[in-house]
């Protein structure tokens, strides 16, 4: 007769939840105790059931071979003919041998097979997945480029600048400005010289500081046209308008807005 | 059918096309997966070196023992190493089988369980793999592949083995699960819920001895 306390025992020890000293113990009634047997049998049944409910998984055709090599090499290691007369064992044994040999190229060359066929599927796939990345890799670069791009228009920033003096009206630039490299161009056309003793100046305003920031002198030919790369003498982080003032000669740290002869946003 | 289907195609040789096919080939709706052969009959023909044996052993559990091992341990890779070391044990010491003591595969199941916690103990991965058998019921409800019961037993029969366990407590599954795939003893099991351990034994207990009751005939 089976008691709840050795049910527990039984189930536990089927789910292999015992102590080691538990374990033992039990297996030592199970030798004795057919009804017990009985019991774990059943139990064990369950517990199938309960690991057969995770997904089932194919193994890989490589297992397969690896397995039937290794029994390969057992069952030509462990068949060994009874001893006879040598007049009738050498024969056979040369008729075994060279059947087992057969037997073994025949089990070796279709593992060989198998393990080709597993490392050719290997390599197709391997090349597919290469093939993939490679495209992913080319549309990758190429949304890179694409957001660089957006991203280095969206960091420049374009200023038409018209004249502001009656006397020039002709005058007239244009500024871009990139603001992750904190540097820019300007170009003038129309602008008549400034006199001998003074130069023009361009000014960057951003709203973060009080006054315009300076960013250098702007020559320009006897045409009144020229071109020059400027860096601002403070960072800037919003170029919301550019100037340019007629200063003494070499610049002045503040602008004089009287001498403005160009701006724009 | 499946007898019929080994004894036309046999499970041996398989072209690696019918790899793929072969659950579904072997729609089995038998108590026995080996056919009229007993599980000592099937051990016996190994024992003597029968590959084909063997084979038709391999070819019939091997999906349902990966599925074990892979779930205990939480690494395909890995799992199939516990596999191998499962079946070259099959070939070299199927003495270690008892026939008195449940099917050939049911031995099979404990023996893969066994090695693949073996391989976890002492390792850091056994508190994650904990972790996520509170959520294995729910994602093994949802999952696309078919059950290794829907595999050995039909589509059927293991539908009426998932209703079985949906129909334990949360509770009793929980231990069952913690004990069988996590490695833990029911001590263990009792000091991580926080429960006593007459509380741990009593609901093992229970809810095997309720699955029995409920998977009788697919027992």
């Amino acid at each position: 007769m089976i008691d709840e306390r050795t049910e527990e025992l039984a189930s536990a020890y089927v789910l292999g939840a015992l102590d080691p000293e538990e374990g033992r113990l039990f297996e030592r009634r199970l030798g004795e105790d057919s009804e017990l047997r009985q019991l774990v049998s059943e139990l064990r049944g369950v517990s199938e059931l309960v690991a057969g409910d995770s997904p089932a998984l194919e193994p890989s055709a490589a297992l397969r071979t690896r397995l039937l090599m290794d029994f390969g090499e057992r069952v030509t290691a462990s068949r060994t003919a009874p001893r006879r007369s040598h007049a009738t064992v050498v024969p056979w044994a040369l008729a075994a041998s060279f059947a087992g040999l057969c037997l073994l190229f025949g089990y070796q060359s279709h593992g060989l097979r198998e393990q080709l066929d597993v490392r050719q599927h290997r390599i197709d796939e391997l090349s597919q997945i290469g093939d993939t990345l490679r495209a992913e890799r080319a549309d990758l670069r190429q949304a890179v480029l694409s957001l660089q791009q957006s991203n280095r228009l969206a960091n420049m920033r374009i200023a038409v600048m018209s004249a502001q003096l009656k006397a020039d009206p002709k005058a007239v630039a244009v500024s871009v400005w990139d603001n992750e490299r904190q540097s820019g161009v300007v170009v003038v056309h129309h602008l008549k010289p400034p006199p001998t003793d003074k130069d023009y100046q361009l000014w960057i305003i951003d709203p973060r500081y009080p006054t315009p920031v300076d960013a250098g002198l702007l020559k320009v030919d006897s045409a009144g046209d020229g071109r020059v790369d400027f860096k601002a003498r403070r960072p800037i982080e919003n170029a919301n308008q550019f100037a340019v003032t007629e200063e003494i000669k070499g610049g002045a740290p503040v602008p004089t807005l009287k001498a403005m002869v160009l701006a724009g946003a | 059918m499946y007898e019929r289907a080994a004894m036309v195609s046999g499970p041996r040789w398989r072209p690696a096309g019918w790899r793929a096919l072969w659950p579904w080939r072997v729609a089995v709706n038998d108590k026995n997966p080996l056919g009229s052969r007993s599980d000592a009959d099937v051990i016996r023909r190994i024992r003597a070196g029968d590959r084909a044996a063997f084979l038709e052993v391999y070819d019939r559990y091997a999906p349902l023992l990966l599925s074990v091992a892979a779930r205990v341990l939480g690494d395909r890779r890995e799992a199939e190493d516990v596999l191998q070391d499962v079946f070259t044990q099959i070939w070299h010491k199927s003495s270690g089988y008892d026939a008195e003591l449940g099917s050939l595969s049911s031995w099979a199941v404990t023996l893969t369980r066994n090695k693949a916690i073996d391989r976890i103990r002492a390792s850091t991965r056994r508190r994650r793999l904990m972790e996520e058998i509170a959520i294995s019921a729910e994602t093994a409800a949802d999952a696309p592949m078919p059950s290794a019961n829907e595999l050995l037993h039909g589509r059927e029969r293991a539908q009426h083995i998932r209703a079985a366990l949906a129909d334990l407590s949360a509770d009793q599954r929980q231990v069952i699960e913690l004990a069988f795939f996590a490695g833990l003893s029911q001590s263990e099991i009792a000091a991580r819920l926080g429960q006593p351990l007459g509380t741990i034994k009593a609901r093992i207990r229970r809810g095997m001895l309720r699955l029995r009751e409920q998977l009788g005939d697919a027992l």
